[in-house]
């Protein structure tokens, strides 16, 4: 028997075979469940990253640290049922009217996958947190943080220099660009609570140090003083700026009278962009986010006794592709059945 | 013989509609009038018989009981819970089943399970102490006694509060209290009053905004600084005639009162009858019963006069969907929204939805399978949608996020279709298994269009699972930000579509056959009960509102059940081993019956 890839038409015929298909949906479906059940113990996020956004499931084995992939993973799976349905689309499926419904559902499926890979690539999420009447212009990333270094001498202006976390490597030096400051991370430290980000770090200046400070989200900023300019570090959430600001004139959360049951939440913002001289009021509810210069901002959260609002601010390229697909595969399938069912209809009266 | 099918549909829709004519006084006393008057309570604005019936359901788990040889309908005994607290002490309304319950109150198990205040009054501070403890606990953890425990003494204040609503136990009733309304003790009864309300009876004033419906002890102290509220007056000469029997006062009172609410808000007036009448003829229920009767009339009809019965079953059919879809039509009507706004509703929209798919099939196929698993279906469901209702009012207001009409007719219904659409292939699949196994030599032609009919039900539900799934997804980038998360609601809604599309593509391949494509089929009903309740049980994910506590143990035996006649639909049928042999002669005619 000669090696597969010496016999192109076996793997043609392979990559366009309705086994596969049949084995790809079944994988999925597996791979479907097992990161439901996993939701439980991970939570979803994780649960997605390990089942779903990977191209291959791994596992421990048991007794070792030893890693092992143990089954594909929803990258692989989709991907492979991406490359069948083309590979079969072009081979099997003649063009005629007949067919039509199954090409339309099938160029629909396949927008479906590409959406989801667009997604998981460049899907960027983030949050935004504004109390009433404050005034805020730029997003929080809700797993990132970053380590900011102020320089607070001026009390009428504060220079912040923020160091994205992913550049904090463990034992690095890093000069921070525009001051005289370097600093030193000593260890990174896995912090108690999943919403703690912790790590120690030496600042110096010329040489001269400041001693090691544990850095942490939990802790406010810290300061220190070097030829009459103050320093503060301190550790938040990755901040991204937008080229506008929102101010949040008003939070009303509603419930159902004599109950806790929530009726509604909204946040009416004030949406300021100088640039483009826009100055004009949104309401951002339930159900009714605002879309504007490619984010969509959602009412997602809130606290401090219905002051503070939590909005959820989404990025994604490719969020019109699930409506192009559901068109399609829709169409399709009303088509294909229509003809199937006028077919045996007809057979059935004859 | 063209006449059969009206006449027993007819038959059987006069039967329900005698519900509709108003019913009679109850000791002589209008006991639908005051059924009808409208409260607000949990937010939302029903008739008074909806609060008892939902109040003695959680109390008692029914919602009428028989008391001294005579049933006691929920609505005199909230009557009696108010106004006659000694009265209402000595029915026997508390279910209580946990054997440690009642061994901490020195009581022994007995035939009956019910229990009356009178008895467990002595142990109300035991109960009360136990449950603060077993409180403590998260309510996923706690043992079966502590469960129990909490439970009974939710019932318990449930019952106090709605002693307490309209005047508080012990105290001479509201008469006496709009008397006194200014002193200092009446204050700290007014406050009793609106801390323990179970209900607002008292509608907004003229210039009041719709919502600000009152409590009797917020009336009360409103009336401390000027006119106080007239429904008061009413309220109170209702209550004193109640207690006295003084029935014409009361029926007055009654009428009065319903005026009174009917002049300030007429829309709740009207909704509260609508709903009362809902309540009183049951289309649910009724519909279960029309079900059953089809059921048996197909049954009998395969052994016995099959060309008249067969008929009589389709009439019956059609005329249990037309009740199940007044029932539905009176719920959208109610609530304002699409039909399916919980898990309860979903239920009975998913047996409406088979019922009249099989209609269909029927009307097409014409050979009383689709009738048989159309019923079937119907029955099946509204049996899972009575046991999802034991949480009390199935009208529930709708939580902000849901709180959108359009994605709820849309995502919801098309889902839920898709759900009713794989139920029903699954059921069309059992029964063909049961059918290969139960009879001598099935007919060909029968089993040919068993099997298409099977194959167009998969098509069907894999059409509106996907649209329905999709637009889930729409929804979600509508209102959250994604179109896909990954949430388990959303995996077990993809989970559908897939395994539908697994089992078409399989036939298409030629990978199944006829018998492959039915135990596929079948197993579509595993994966629709997970989906559909299994993963509302893991308690993770944005879906929370359809959250759901036990019934694990019915949701397993379900998919075991479904395993097994995956492995009969697949078994080879064994000749005669399972039939007499002189049933053969008894085997069904091919010919099928007259047409309507």
């Amino acid at each position: 028997m000669r090696p597969l890839a010496a016999r192109p038409e076996a793997v043609w015929h392979a990559l366009t075979s309705l086994k596969l298909t049949l084995v790809c949906l079944a994988l999925l479906m597996v791979l479907v469940v097992a990161c439901t059940l996993a939701q439980v113990r991970l939570g979803t996020f994780a649960a997605v990253n390990a089942y779903v956004r990977s191209f291959l499931v791994w596992g421990q084995v048991p007794g070792t640290a030893l890693r092992i992939p143990i089954f594909p993973g929803g990258g692989l799976v989709g991907l492979l049922l991406m490359l069948n349905l083309v590979a079969a689309q072009s081979k099997r499926l003649e063009l005629s009217w007949r067919k039509s419904g199954l090409w339309a559902v099938h160029a629909g499926l396949i927008l479906l996958f590409a959406g989801e890979f667009v997604t998981s690539g460049l899907q960027v999420e983030t949050r935004l947190s504004i109390e009433e009447g404050q005034t805020v212009d730029f997003v929080e990333s809700p797993r990132q943080m970053e380590l900011v270094l102020t320089d607070v001498t001026d009390p009428a202006q504060d220079d912040v220099y923020g160091i994205p976390e992913s550049l904090l490597v463990s034992s690095s030096r890093l000069d921070v660009k525009g001051t005289p400051v370097s600093l030193q991370v000593k260890g990174l430290r896995e912090a108690a609570e999943i919403s703690e980000r912790a790590m120690y770090v030496e600042p110096t200046v010329d040489g001269r140090s400041y001693g090691t400070w544990r850095v942490s989200n939990a802790l406010g900023p810290q300061s220190f003083t070097d030829a009459g300019r103050t320093w503060t570090l301190s550790m938040r959430p990755r901040r991204e700026y937008l080229p506008y600001s929102l101010t949040l004139k008003r939070f009303r959360h509603d419930e159902y009278p004599g109950t806790d049951i929530p009726k509604s939440f909204s946040s009416l913002v004030q949406l300021r962009n100088a640039a483009r001289g826009e100055e004009r009021d949104v309401l951002i509810s339930m159900n009714q986010p605002l879309r504007y210069e490619g984010r969509a901002f959602y009412q997602a959260s809130f606290g401090k006794n219905d002051t503070l609002s939590v909005l959820q601010v989404v990025e994604n390229p490719g969020w019109l592709l699930p409506y192009i697909s559901c068109a399609l595969v829709g169409m399709g399938l009303v088509m294909h059945f229509m003809f199937a069912l006028f077919r045996s209809l007809k057979r059935a009266v004859s | 013989m063209k006449g059969i099918p009206w006449i027993a549909g007819a038959l059987a829709l006069a039967g329900v509609g005698a519900a509709l004519l108003p019913p009679g006084k109850v000791r002589g006393l209008d006991l639908d009038g005051f059924g009808r008057i409208p409260v607000l309570e949990r937010g939302r604005v029903k008739p008074m018989d909806s609060l008892a019936r939902n109040s003695l359901l959680m109390i008692r788990g029914q919602q009428s009981f028989q008391h001294l040889g005579r049933t006691v309908g929920a609505d005199e005994w909230l009557l009696d819970v108010m106004f006659r607290p000694d009265v209402a002490a000595e029915q026997q309304v508390f279910v209580i089943d946990a054997p440690e319950v009642l061994g901490l109150m020195d009581l022994q198990q007995q035939p009956s399970r019910y229990f009356a205040l009178k008895t467990l009054a002595p142990h109300f501070e035991e109960i009360q102490r136990q449950a603060s403890a077993a409180r403590q606990v998260d309510s996923r953890e706690r043992t079966r006694f502590q469960a129990a425990i909490v439970n009974l003494f939710e019932r318990l204040y449930l019952y106090y509060r709605l002693q307490s609503t309209v005047q508080l136990p012990g105290t001479p009733g509201l008469a006496a209290e709009m008397e006194s309304i200014s002193t200092p003790e009446a204050a700290r009864r007014q406050q009793a009053l609106i801390d323990l309300a179970a209900f607002r009876p008292l509608p907004p004033l003229a210039g009041e905004a719709r919502g600000e419906w009152r409590s009797v002890g917020e009336a009360l102290r409103l009336g401390r600084a000027g006119a106080a509220d007239p429904g008061l007056d009413v309220l109170a000469r209702l209550a004193s005639a109640y207690d006295a029997n003084e029935l014409d006062a009361f029926n007055g009172a009654v009428a009065d009162f319903n005026a009174l609410v009917a002049s300030r808000s007429p829309e709740s007036s009207r909704r509260a009858s609508l709903e009362r009448l809902f309540n009183r003829t049951q289309p649910f229920y009724a519909g279960m019963v029309v079900y059953v009767l089809a059921l048996l009339a197909l049954f009998v009809g395969w052994l016995w006069k099959r060309p008249i019965l067969q008929p009589v079953a389709y009439g019956l059919l059609v005329a249990g969907s037309a009740i199940h879809t007044a029932g539905l039509v009176a719920r959208i009507l109610l609530q304002g929204r699409p039909p399916v706004t919980n898990l309860y509703s979903s239920a009975v929209f998913v047996g409406w939805a088979a019922v009249i798919l099989g209609i269909v099939l029927e009307r097409i196929y014409r050979n009383g399978f689709a009738a048989a698993v159309a019923a079937a279906s119907g029955f099946t469901s509204l049996i899972v949608a009575h046991h999802l209702a034991g949480e009390g009012d199935t009208l529930e207001m709708m939580r902000a996020v849901l709180d959108s009409n359009f994605w709820l007719a849309t995502h919801v219904v098309t889902i839920t279709v898709g759900y009713a659409g794989t139920f029903l292939a699954g059921a069309l699949a059992i029964a063909y298994a049961v059918r290969l196994h139960l009879f001598r030599e099935p007919d060909p032609a029968t089993t040919r269009s068993l099997v298409s009919m099977t194959y167009g039900v998969i098509c069907f539900s894999l059409f509106f699972s996907f649209v329905g799934t999709v637009l889930g997804g729409i929804w979600a980038d509508q209102s959250w930000g994604r179109f896909w998360g990954w949430d388990p609601k959303e995996n077990g809604a993809l989970l559908i579509v897939l395994w539908n599309a697994m089992i078409l593509h399989a036939r298409w391949g030629g990978y199944v056959r006829e018998k492959g494509l039915m135990a596929m089929a079948i197993f579509g009903n595993v994966v629709t009960s997970l989906s559909w309740f299994g993963v509302n049980m893991l308690g993770v994910g944005l879906h929370s509102y359809g959250f759901m506590d036990g019934a694990f143990e019915v949701l397993a035996g379900f998919i075991v059940s479904q395993l097994v006649l995956v492995g009969l639909s697949l078994l080879p049928r064994r000749r005669a081993a399972l039939t007499p042999r002189r049933q053969a002669s008894r085997r069904l005619p091919s010919a099928g019956w007259t047409r309507i």
